[in-house]
């Protein structure tokens, strides 16, 4: 007896359990029409693509075709003995190394410089994210007449007011993939900036008192005190630019097309080639799937670095 | 010790204050940068209301006297370079765009912030992979994509996919957050719905993050080049960067064009910044966001 009603209590318990884990659900499945809209316009336009670009990049694709002809891995093998893609590959890392130690070490000194207030701090850091502001169009029309050889503004005063010798920024291939990073630090590096003055403000003032009272000069608190402070924003600031500028399209595409020959040509300006202009799309998609491999991998290799450093 | 350092300051800033010469080291320190910074600038400021003939005179001349409207004239009125329109396009896409990135972010911002429904961790752990994919790997499918729907060479092709973007829903979810639970547990007392306590109680409350998700949202599409480039061909559907590259090419013949374009394309922006630095620079401290 007494066993049975235990049993019957345990049954109806359960049941009005699953009772409520039924309402609760009822209760909770209008929930899901807040994430809905989100959520269909993110499966169609982000996580459908990513899956349909590593399918696309084994076949030979053409638009106007409705049975695409399958390859395997042949658009990889082609790609690993495509001389343009290894030049590309190059120049992008070149660049982007470039533009980040740049960025990074110019943001860096900059902004140990503008946490403090002073007349005029404001000014400044509202004028040096100013050209972060513009497009990259307008960075193009503005570079293409800063740097030309005859007539620029950087020639200008390097040959005709101080005489030095006349150098061809844009038409030099070893000169040209600088002259772009370059560009790309007076567009970009006031963003850099911004995220470590915050990253300084969070280090508390006393460590630079204390370190004062100890002697050590203002490069010595530099070193041991901000750099390892700064690091978790460091590690922040060079993933993102990184991946940023991996990706780089825009300025060789307006101010040199790619040139001289193809020693500016950008891998991502490359796959843009290949698919809009020689409609390759297959091949276009392996060239994407490399360079985003390229970025997981190298993404997840500073994470790793930087942590430890950061343990320190 | 305090004693020490004033008797110390004192003697050494008898006639400027510490702060004064703080303020002169940095402006001697930044001044060449702002130099920098600021010249190119002005030479496009400059070149855009300098006439045709002037464009190639050296030593510059950074005041054009008399400055001239001739290139903002030849662009507005040149039926092959459509400047109005391609303004007005660039203006339609950036403000529906914002429009329907803050409604639908907010919307799932609040749903993985405050509600509970099944798998939410799951899905939320999907938005977080899709961040640590390039972009670059989803543009030949997506195009495809919008190509077989008949998209391509409208707007649609740019407002739908950039809606897809998790960066809103992440920032929008933090301030969620941040909202009391008593305010929607008295909400839900006064018998308000749970798309009313969304709408009336909460979203009211993040206004600064909404404020800063839209103007980064709006300059973002703005400014944008290279998806535009890639789904809008039409003379007349361009939006003002790919116009402005339009420009460019034809400009070894007329460079004030290209200049004028472009001071059109970014003086907007720029008093758009000016009047919003605060809020564009608060948002970038506080966020690490940027239309990068």
């Amino acid at each position: 007896m007494a066993t049975s009603t235990a049993a019957t209590a345990s049954q109806r318990s359960s049941s009005t359990a699953k009772n409520r884990r039924w309402k609760t659900l009822k209760n909770q499945l209008p929930n899901y029409l807040f994430i809905l809209p989100h959520f269909f316009l993110f499966s169609v336009f982000l996580l459908y693509p990513i899956f349909r670009g590593l399918q696309i990049s084994l076949y030979d694709w053409k638009i106007m075709l409705t049975d695409q002809r399958w390859l395997g891995l042949a658009n990889y093998q082609a790609l690993m003995n495509d001389a343009v893609f290894w030049q590309v590959l190059r120049n992008t890392f070149w660049f982007m190394i470039l533009t980040v130690i740049i960025n990074v070490t110019l943001a860096l000194i900059v902004a140990a410089g503008l946490k403090h207030r002073f007349t005029g701090s404001d000014f400044f850091r509202v004028l040096f994210y100013a050209p972060g502001i513009l497009s990259v169009s307008v960075l193009g029309i503005i570079a293409i007449r800063v740097w030309e050889p005859q007539l620029g503004i950087i020639n200008y005063y390097f040959v005709n007011v101080m005489g030095f010798p006349r150098v061809n920024w844009v038409s030099d291939p070893t000169l040209i993939i600088p002259v772009l990073s370059l560009t790309t630090v007076w567009w970009t590096f006031g963003f850099p900036m911004l995220v470590f003055i915050a990253g300084l403000h969070g280090i508390p003032e006393q460590l630079y008192e204390a370190a004062k009272i100890d002697g050590a000069g203002v490069l010595s608190a530099f070193r041991h005190i901000t750099i390892p402070l700064i690091m978790p924003t460091m590690l922040f600031v060079v993933v993102t630019q990184f991946i940023a500028h991996m990706q780089v399209f825009a300025q060789p595409y307006i101010i040199t097309g790619g040139g001289p020959g193809n020693a500016s040509r950008s891998v991502v300006q490359y796959l843009y080639e290949t698919a809009w202009k020689y409609f390759r799309y297959g091949y276009a998609s392996a060239i994407s799937v490399v360079l985003a491999l390229i970025m997981i991998v190298v993404t997840i290799i500073l994470f790793s670095l930087m942590r430890r450093r950061a343990e320190y | 010790m305090s004693t020490m350092t004033t008797t110390h300051r004192t003697t050494r800033t008898r006639f400027i204050s510490k702060d004064t010469r703080q303020a002169i080291l940095m402006w001697l320190l930044f001044l060449p940068l702002g130099f920098i910074i600021i010249i190119p600038l002005l030479y496009m400021f400059s070149m855009a209301f300098t006439t045709e003939a002037n464009q190639f005179v050296l030593p510059i001349r950074w005041i054009p006297i008399p400055p001239t409207l001739q290139n903002f004239n030849k662009i507005f009125a040149d039926p092959l370079l459509p400047l109005g329109r391609w303004f007005f396009n660039s203006l339609l896409v950036a403000s529906v765009g914002t429009i329907i990135i803050l409604i639908v972010s907010s919307l799932s911002g609040y749903a993985f912030a405050r509600l509970e429904f099944p798998g939410k961790n799951f899905l939320f752990s999907l938005l977080l992979f899709s961040l640590m994919i390039p972009a670059a790997i989803t543009l030949i499918p997506a195009f495809l994509l919008l190509r077989s729907l008949g998209m391509l060479d409208t707007y649609h092709a740019i407002w739908w996919p950039a809606a897809a973007s998790v960066t809103g829903i992440f920032l929008l979810r933090q301030h969620f957050y941040a909202v009391p639970r008593e305010l929607e547990d008295a909400a839900r007392v006064d018998g308000a719905n749970r798309f009313r306590i969304y709408w009336q109680v909460c979203l009211p409350l993040v206004r600064g993050a909404l404020v800063a998700l839209s103007i980064f949202t709006f300059l973002g599409l703005w400014n944008d080049l290279f998806w535009p480039l890639i789904v809008l061909n039409k003379q007349a559907n361009l939006t003002l960067p790919i116009g402005l590259v339009v420009l460019q090419q034809g400009s070894y013949i007329q460079r004030g064009l290209a200049f004028a374009g472009a001071f059109v394309a970014s003086v907007p922006v720029l008093i758009f910044y000016v009047i919003f630095q605060r809020q564009i620079i608060a948002g970038i401290t506080t966020t690490g966001m940027a239309g990068q």
